[in-house]
């Protein structure tokens, strides 16, 4: 199974579905763009509704955009049905055929292509060793679990040898402890083959610890593309902030910006290091605080103060929750042996390491 | 679609159409000049030869015109005696008409031309159009020389019908721009379409539909509509003002109340008994109570028939009643609520066993009494399937023509007083008529039915069926319900009975003496019959079901423009009574651009037609249970289309399928209504030879092929439920006529 890797590139792409009965029409992608490097893992993260599945189709070929193109490598693909396109999809129903077995389902695309059948059963045997189902061949789908069911499909998918791999939530019917150890094995046929992979989800947890890049969505908008790290430390909104991690945000306004950003909170001058740029003096910001960018101090030595609510334990660290009067705050200390720890019920501030904090735009969640 | 167009296509593809049109053009352009000039020259032989042959003598000119006006049909011809300008002319024809026509334009400027013309001994064609009776004629004058060969005895006046060529062009301009549109979708399709097989699939069943449900209707709502060629409403002002028709409508109506009311009563009966109270052999009951849905036309009349006829076992042999009739109203509510109930019983089946009966059980344990929980929680619950039910016998007592076609004796309906119309008046268009007449209180008993009951459904589903049952009635009543049960199963066996018996009596009703002559004097007669019947059949039935199932997958996943006209076509031949299909197909299909009728395929066509609705219904329902990814993840993988349909589609819905297929073999074997209009000596129909033979009084022939029919009905079911074993479209879809 070893075949060049492919790029994928979207351009202007928006899907509008019009709707029956007299509704208004859906704008499910709005004008997206991105590229996807060869050999790639991307995901598609966003809330319910703001159209990830709607892009995977269309790369596809499932859905036509109703303006733009899709391209694969240099080729223009937007028009060419399913079957013609180098694409394979494990669906998040996953789509499998009730009246064949787990083998011939997954030799479906081979039979298609009509190869020898001795070449078929090689290649189904091993392929179906990979996703580690070799001993279930002979079983009908509806007889297994579904996690063994999500491995069919994407051995079914896999076998084809398809430049690009699009996989829809593939996870989201599986309980926890399956979903991790799958997310593993994902991650390692996908290295393995060094296949290009869009992966869609709204677990953020799936996406940063699966995905080379992310891609950020909500309402049909493209919001952030990047790194799980860039994403997470540097995301470029209250709205991208907050939907792939922990954050408190502190109401600021903008005093100078340069270097770095003056703001003022409560009285105070705070200075950020880093900031979006799209602000100017005036403008009224937060100030976007991840729990580990928070340290706790002596009453009135930081900048918020408040009352320790509760303290988790977590061994390698300690998540002490602190009400202030900006609601409740997550404050983060690694190594919590080495540092002063407050008692639940105690006073505290909180204090914003300014290097690790970032200053967004005060508009949409 | 749209982002598929693009200039350079739609220019590449306006400029292929253009060309192929052209080309299309010159070809047929070509053909209808030579056809011209072939009408054209018999034309000018025909002139020249009865210019030749017509008598000099005067005295022999009025036997000879009207000879030569009778042998020949494609001219009306004028024998004119005397020489223009010179002598007193005298005319002969074979009628006033041509003479008048004659006299009317001698005086014009065209016949002044003619005149002189065959004075000069040149025959004269003239270039104007005239018309006689209607008719476009085109004019031919044709001295009559005289042996000298210098003069003139008279001439001949020729009025050339123009018809001929012009229906021949016509007809060729049809298949031309038919031939031309066909080409420009199928280029279009392959051309712009993403999937151009399911393109070609879409555009065929639009052809489909167009040309055997639109056409055929058009045609015959456009004949009530035309008197002598022209727009006209005397059929409908006919119709509308005779009080044979209007009571026959009524008749039809009051035949429908009646048989609706009852069927449902003794439906509801059933349904209860089975659904609601805890009786052993309700499996037994149920499927007794089913056996009249199958049972072929013709065969509960005529055991009705056979036991109270004037000759009847029961009426004459035993109780010995003089003027007793089974004939008319009565009898025909009776045969029909034989007939109709089980349609009632399955849909009060169906939402007696959706009413979640724990809430029988809450108003039980509240103290009500069990009529008070029947009546104030059950029934009101099951009120619109009991409307349901009610509309849905309606509707196929209306439509019902093989009873009535038996038993109605004096009492007139709509269906066989449009059957009489056709065939025994040949008056076409107030048969059309009075079918569009029978199609509107079915429609509308089955719109409401589909739009207005089925949404107002208030029933609870559960989804599991509560398994304890507690009786809601008292063991009394209780008994007398399944009492009454039980006399009505051993009452339809009677029925069968009978036919099996009246097969091996001699003469039923004078002598019953046991014989097998009927056997084979009815299988040596119905052989061809029964062959027919049979083989076109099984022609009809594997198509029905492949073009019902790509009709089901096209309705449930596809989007395109027209789909719901498309939908509604396929589904419209369900509502509508067969009479009028049988009507509306020998019009359409009885002239150009396509002749049937008299053919084995217009059989197979109707057929097929008439039985889509219920397969594609059972595909659509199928479909909409399977997950389209499975359909997507297949053409991921890189089938196309047909690949789909072969190694998905069709084996997920193998039992909607099956189910459809043998739906509609059964019902073509049984089929009547339509059918009576469409079969030829060709090829003939066992239930029209029932008929016959019931008509004529034969009544051991018609039992023996109504058995054998019974038997081939019987096998069909039970074939397809060894295929498909557990099956719930059919008993869903057994029901309508
Ligand atoms: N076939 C369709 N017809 C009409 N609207 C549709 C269709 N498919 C999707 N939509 C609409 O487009 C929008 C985006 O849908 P999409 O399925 O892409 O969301 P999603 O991000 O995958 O959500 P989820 O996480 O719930 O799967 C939604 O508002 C949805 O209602
Ligand atoms: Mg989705």
């Amino acid at each position: 199974m070893s075949k060049t890797s492919v790029s994928v590139r979207i351009e202007n792409v928006t899907k509008v579905f019009k709707d029956v009965k007299g509704k208004a029409d859906v704008i499910a992608v709005n004008n997206a763009n991105f590229d996807i490097e060869p050999g790639e893992l991307v995901t598609l993260l966003g809330p319910s509704g703001c159209g990830k599945t709607t892009t995977l189709r269309m790369i596809g070929g499932f859905e036509l955009p109703t303006k733009g193109k899709i391209f694969l490598g240099n080729e223009d693909i937007t028009f060419l049905p399913p079957n013609k396109r180098d694409t394979a999809t494990v669906f998040q129903s996953y789509g499998l055929f009730p009246h064949m077995n787990v083998f011939d389902n997954v030799a479906y695309g081979l039979k298609l292509r009509k190869l020898p059948s001795k070449q078929i059963k090689d290649k189904v045997m091993s392929t179906l060793d990979l996703v580690g189902l070799k001993d279930l061949a002979q079983r009908a789908p509806s007889k297994l679990s579904g996690g063994q069911q999500q491995r069919v499909a994407l051995a079914r998918s896999l076998i084809v040898e398809p430049s690009v791999l699009l996989l829809d939530e593939p996870l989201s019917n599986l309980d926890a402890l399956l979903r991790e150890q799958m997310r593993v094995e994902i991650k390692r046929i996908q290295k393995t083959l060094g296949i290009t992979t869009i992966y869609v989800t709204h677990d953020r947890v799936e996406a940063m610890s699966l995905s080379d890049r992310i891609i950020v969505m909500k309402n049909g908008i493209i919001r952030q593309i990047g790194s799980p790290n860039l994403i997470y430390e540097d995301p470029n909104s209250k709205f991208v902030a907050g939907f792939v991690g922990k954050v408190a945000f502190l109401p600021v306004e903008v005093l100078e910006i340069g270097e770095t950003c003056k703001v003022k909170f409560e009285e105070k001058t705070v200075e950020v290091r880093k900031f979006s740029p799209e602000m100017s003096p005036g403008d009224s910001a937060v100030i976007m605080a991840r729990p580990e960018s928070l340290k706790l101090v002596d009453p009135s030595k930081g900048m918020i103060e408040g009352e320790v609510a509760t303290n988790i334990y977590l061994g390698g660290s300690l998540e002490s929750f602190v009400t202030t009067d900006h609601g409740e705050i997550l404050v983060q200390i690694d190594n919590p042996a080495e540092k002063k720890v407050f008692a639940e019920g105690e006073k505290v501030s909180i204090a914003i390491i300014p290097h690790l904090a970032k200053v967004l735009p005060d508009k949409d969640e | 679609m749209i982002g598929l167009y693009s200039w350079r296509k739609l220019l590449s593809f306006a400029l292929i159409s253009v060309l192929v049109f052209a080309a299309l053009f010159w070809i047929f352009d070509t053909l209808k000049d030579s056809f011209l000039k072939v009408v054209r020259d018999n034309q000018r032989q025909l002139v020249t030869v009865l210019a030749e042959s017509a008598p000099r003598d005067k005295e022999l000119a009025e036997d000879w015109i009207t000879a030569v006006n009778k042998e020949f049909n494609e001219a009306d011809i004028i024998y004119v005696h005397g020489v223009p300008g010179w002598d007193e002319l005298q005319v002969f024809t074979p009628n006033e008409q041509l003479r008048t026509f004659y006299e009317s334009n001698y005086s014009s400027e065209d016949f002044e031309k003619a005149l002189e013309s065959v004075y000069y001994l040149e025959n004269y064609y003239s270039s104007l159009e005239y018309s006689f009776e209607g008719k476009s004629v085109s004019l031919v004058l044709a001295p009559l020389i005289d042996e000298t060969r210098y003069d003139m005895t008279g001439f001949l006046v020729f009025l050339m019908s123009a018809e001929a060529g012009e229906n021949y062009t016509n007809l060729l301009n049809i298949f031309m721009i038919g031939a031309f549109a066909i080409f420009a979708i199928i280029y279009f399709i392959s051309k712009f379409f993403r999937d151009p097989i399911m393109g070609y699939v879409i555009m065929g069943l639009f052809l489909m539909v167009g040309i055997f449900v639109a056409y055929p209707l058009f045609e015959a709502v456009r004949l009530t509509f035309l008197e002598d060629g022209k727009f006209s409403m005397q059929t409908w002002i006919t119709i509308l003002s005779s009080k044979q028709y209007l009571n026959a409508l009524w008749g039809s109506v009051k035949l429908g109340i009646l048989t609706a009311s009852f069927s449902t009563i003794i439906g509801f009966i059933f349904a209860f008994v089975i659904n609601r109270t805890a009786t052993r052999g309700k499996k037994f009951l149920s499927t007794m109570g089913l056996l009249p849905v199958i049972s072929p036309p013709f065969s509960l009349s005529l055991s009705l028939i056979l036991l109270f006829g004037s000759n009847g076992l029961i009426t004459k042999q035993i109780l010995g009643l003089k003027d007793f009739t089974i004939y008319g109203l009565g009898g025909l509510t009776a045969v029909q609520t034989i007939g109709m109930f089980p349609i009632a019983f399955l849909t009060l089946s169906g939402v007696l066993q959706a009413i979640d009966s724990t809430l029988e059980e809450a108003s039980l344990d509240l103290n009500g009494s069990r009529w008070r929980t029947f009546s104030k929680v059950t029934f009101p619950l099951a009120i619109p399937g009991v409307l349901s039910s009610w509309l849905l016998v309606f509707t196929n007592s209306l439509a019902d023509f093989a009873n009535p076609l038996l038993l109605a004796g004096s009492y007139k309906v709509l269906s066989v007083e449009a059957y009489i119309e056709v065939t025994g008046r040949n008056r076409l268009g107030h048969g059309a008529a009075l079918s569009i007449l029978l199609l509107m209180p079915t429609l509308t008993a089955f719109l409401v039915q589909r739009f207005w009951v089925s949404r107002k459904s208030y029933v609870t589903v559960t989804g599991k069926p509560s398994s304890r049952l507690s009786d809601l009635v008292s063991k009394p009543v209780k008994f007398g319900l399944i009492t009454f049960i039980v006399l009505f199963i051993v009452f339809i066996l009677g029925l069968y009975g009978t036919i099996v018996a009246g097969c091996f009596v001699a003469n039923w009703g004078i002598d019953y003496s046991f014989t097998l002559k009927n056997i084979t004097e009815a299988l040596q007669r119905g052989r061809d019959a029964i062959v027919d019947t049979f083989t076109l059949s099984a022609v009809a039935t594997p198509f029905a079901g492949l073009i019902a199932m790509m009709a089901a997958l096209v309705i449930v996943r596809k989007k395109f423009a027209g789909k719901k006209v498309l939908e509604g076509l396929i589904l419209a031949p369900f509502a509508i009574p067969g009479t009028l299909i049988g009507i509306s197909y020998v019009l359409a299909f009885n002239k150009p651009p396509l002749i049937l009728v008299g053919t084995g395929a217009i059989i197979v066509i109707n057929y097929i037609i008439r039985e889509l609705p219920v397969g594609v219904e059972g595909g659509v329902a199928t479909l909409r249970q399977i997950d389209p990814a499975i359909e997507e993840a297949a053409q991921d993988l890189g089938a196309d289309s047909t690949t789909v349909f072969r190694t998905i589609v069709l084996p997920l819905i193998r039992p909607a399928f099956i189910s459809g297929m043998s739906y509609t073999f059964v019902r073509s074997m049984t089929a009547v209504s339509a059918i009576i209009f469409l079969i030829s000596a060709q090829w003939y129909h066992m239930t029209v030879l029932i008929y016959n033979f019931s008509e004529s009084i034969r009544f051991g022939l018609a039992s023996v092929l109504s058995t054998v029919l019974i038997i081939i009905v019987f096998g069909a079911f039970g074939l397809m439920r060894l295929l498909v074993p557990k099956n719930e479209y059919m008993e869903k879809n057994v029901t309508l006529n």
